[in-house]
C-alpha cells in the first residue's frame, strides 16, 4: 500500500466559536516538505501550503477563551443544578417531570463544560513566513498546538538547520547590519530595523 | 535585548528577541499578553535580489523566447522554450516559464499550485440527503444528485480525502429515491385506470 501523501495533524475545527452558525472549518495536514492548511466551507476546499524551508516563526498566544466558556457554561449549569437539588429536597413524587427537565438541562451545559476543560488551555497559533502571518485556527488549544509543533519542529530543523536561543541575538545583529536580510512580514508591514528610531519600537534594554 | 523583526499578534508591538525559543511564556512588552515564540533560521535568511537577465553580448548566443535581447539561462521544463533569468520561475526545484506556470495552475497540472477545489462528492451527497427533510423535493433533487455523482465521478476530489464513498452513497440514495417515486407513480397509475 503506498504512503499517504498527507497525514492528518488536526481534525477539521470550526473557524468560529459559533460552530452551529458557521460551517467554515479548518484542518492541518503534514506533507512531505510542507504543511497543508485546509479551509473548507463544506463544498469547496481552499489550500494554503507552508513549506518547511520558508517557516520563519511560530507564535503561540495564550487566550482566556477556556475561562470565558467555563463561565458561559458553568453559570447556567449551576442554576439548573441548584433547581434540581431544590426539587429533590422537596421529596414530592409529582416533581419527577421537573427533576428530569432540570437534570437534562444541567447535563446539556455540563458535557461541553467538561469537554472544554479536558481539551486544556486555549491559545491562538500564528505561523509566520517572509510574506504572511497566518493564524492556524485549528490549533486553538495549547496541548494540541504543542503536539503539532513537536512533530513539525524536526522537519523544519531538517530543512533549515538548528537555531539555539544563544545564537538569536547575534543572528539578529548580523541581520540588522546586512541590508538584504529578510524581515518584512506580518500583515505585510514595513521591515523594522532595530537600529532606527522607530516611534512604536519597545524600549531597548542594554 | 533588542527589538526583533516580529510583532505581537495581539497589539502589533515589536517583540524583544530575548523571549525567543524559550520554554516558558513571555509577556508582550506592550500589551502583556503571554506569548511563546519559536523562530527558525529562515527569519534571518538574506533575500536574494531579483534577476533581470543578462543582455546578449555575442551574436549567436541563445536568447530568451520572451525577451530576444536577453541571454537564455535554461529551458522551461513545461514547454521547452528558452528562458532568461527574469522569465525563469523556479517552483519546487523545477523551472517553468510564466505561461506554463499559469497554465499548470489553471489546468491543475501542477498539483502544488492548486489552491482551491470544489467537492462535487459532498454536493452530490447533500443533494441526496438534505431534501429528504421535505421529501417531495427529492423528485427534482434525486436526479440532480445522480447527475452530479456520475458527471463528476472522475473530477479531482479533495487533496486529502481519497475515496469515492460519498459518490457511491449519493448514487445509492438518489437511485432509491427515484425508484420510490417510480413505484408511487406506477401505483397511482394502477389505481386510476
Amino acid at each position: 500500500m503506498p504512503d499517504k501523501e498527507y497525514q492528518r495533524l488536526t481534525r477539521a475545527r470550526s473557524r468560529s466559536e459559533f460552530a452551529v452558525a458557521f460551517i467554515s472549518r479548518s484542518s492541518l495536514w503534514l506533507g512531505k516538505d510542507h504543511l497543508l492548511y485546509i479551509e473548507t466551507s463544506g463544498y469547496t476546499e481552499t489550500y494554503k501550503r507552508f513549506y518547511f524551508r520558508d517557516i520563519q516563526a511560530v507564535l503561540l498566544v495564550a487566550t482566556k477563551r477556556r475561562a470565558i466558556w467555563n463561565w458561559v457554561l458553568g453559570a447556567p449549569m449551576t442554576i439548573f443544578l441548584m433547581l434540581l437539588l431544590g426539587t429533590l429536597a422537596g421529596r414530592s413524587n409529582s416533581n419527577t417531570v421537573a427533576i428530569t427537565i432540570y437534570a437534562i438541562c444541567a447535563s446539556v451545559f455540563a458535557v461541553p463544560l467538561l469537554i472544554n476543560n479536558i481539551l486544556g488551555r486555549s491559545c491562538i497559533c500564528h505561523l509566520r513566513t517572509a510574506v504572511q502571518m497566518e493564524e492556524l485556527s485549528s490549533l486553538n488549544r495549547l496541548r494540541r498546538a504543542r503536539r503539532v509543533l513537536n512533530r513539525i519542529r524536526p522537519l523544519i530543523v531538517g530543512a533549515q538547520g538548528e537555531l539555539s536561543p544563544a545564537e538569536i541575538p547575534a543572528r539578529l545583529r548580523a541581520a540588522v547590519e546586512s541590508p538584504d536580510v529578510a524581515t518584512p512580514a506580518p500583515g505585510v508591514t514595513a521591515s523594522p530595523s532595530p537600529t532606527t528610531n522607530r516611534p512604536d519600537a519597545p524600549p531597548v534594554i542594554t | 535585548m533588542n527589538a526583533s523583526p516580529i510583532q505581537c499578534p495581539a497589539c502589533q508591538a515589536w517583540l524583544l528577541d530575548g523571549a525567543f525559543n524559550q520554554p516558558e511564556w513571555s509577556p508582550c512588552p506592550a500589551c502583556g499578553v503571554p506569548l511563546q515564540m519559536e523562530v527558525f533560521p529562515a527569519l534571518f535568511r538574506s533575500r536574494s535580489p531579483g534577476q533581470s537577465g543578462e543582455t546578449i553580448m555575442i551574436e549567436g548566443e541563445s536568447s530568451c523566447f520572451y525577451h530576444p535581447q536577453k541571454k537564455a539561462v535554461r529551458p522551461c521544463q513545461g514547454c521547452g522554450r528558452f528562458l532568461c533569468a527574469l522569465c525563469d520561475c523556479e517552483f519546487n526545484g523545477q523551472h517553468f516559464c510564466p505561461a506554463c506556470l499559469e497554465a499548470g495552475k489553471a489546468k491543475g497540472k501542477i498539483k502544488n499550485l492548486e489552491n482551491q477545489r470544489t467537492l462535487y462528492d459532498s454536493i452530490a451527497l447533500s443533494l441526496a440527503i438534505y431534501p429528504l427533510l421535505i421529501y417531495y423535493f427529492t423528485l427534482v433533487t434525486a436526479p440532480m444528485a445522480l447527475f452530479v455523482a456520475i458527471r463528476y465521478w472522475n473530477a479531482p476530489r479533495s487533496l486529502v480525502r481519497r475515496t469515492r464513498i460519498r459518490y457511491v452513497a449519493a448514487i445509492v440514495l438518489a437511485s432509491m429515491q427515484i425508484a420510490g417515486w417510480g413505484l408511487l407513480f406506477v401505483f397511482l397509475a394502477g389505481h386510476r385506470f
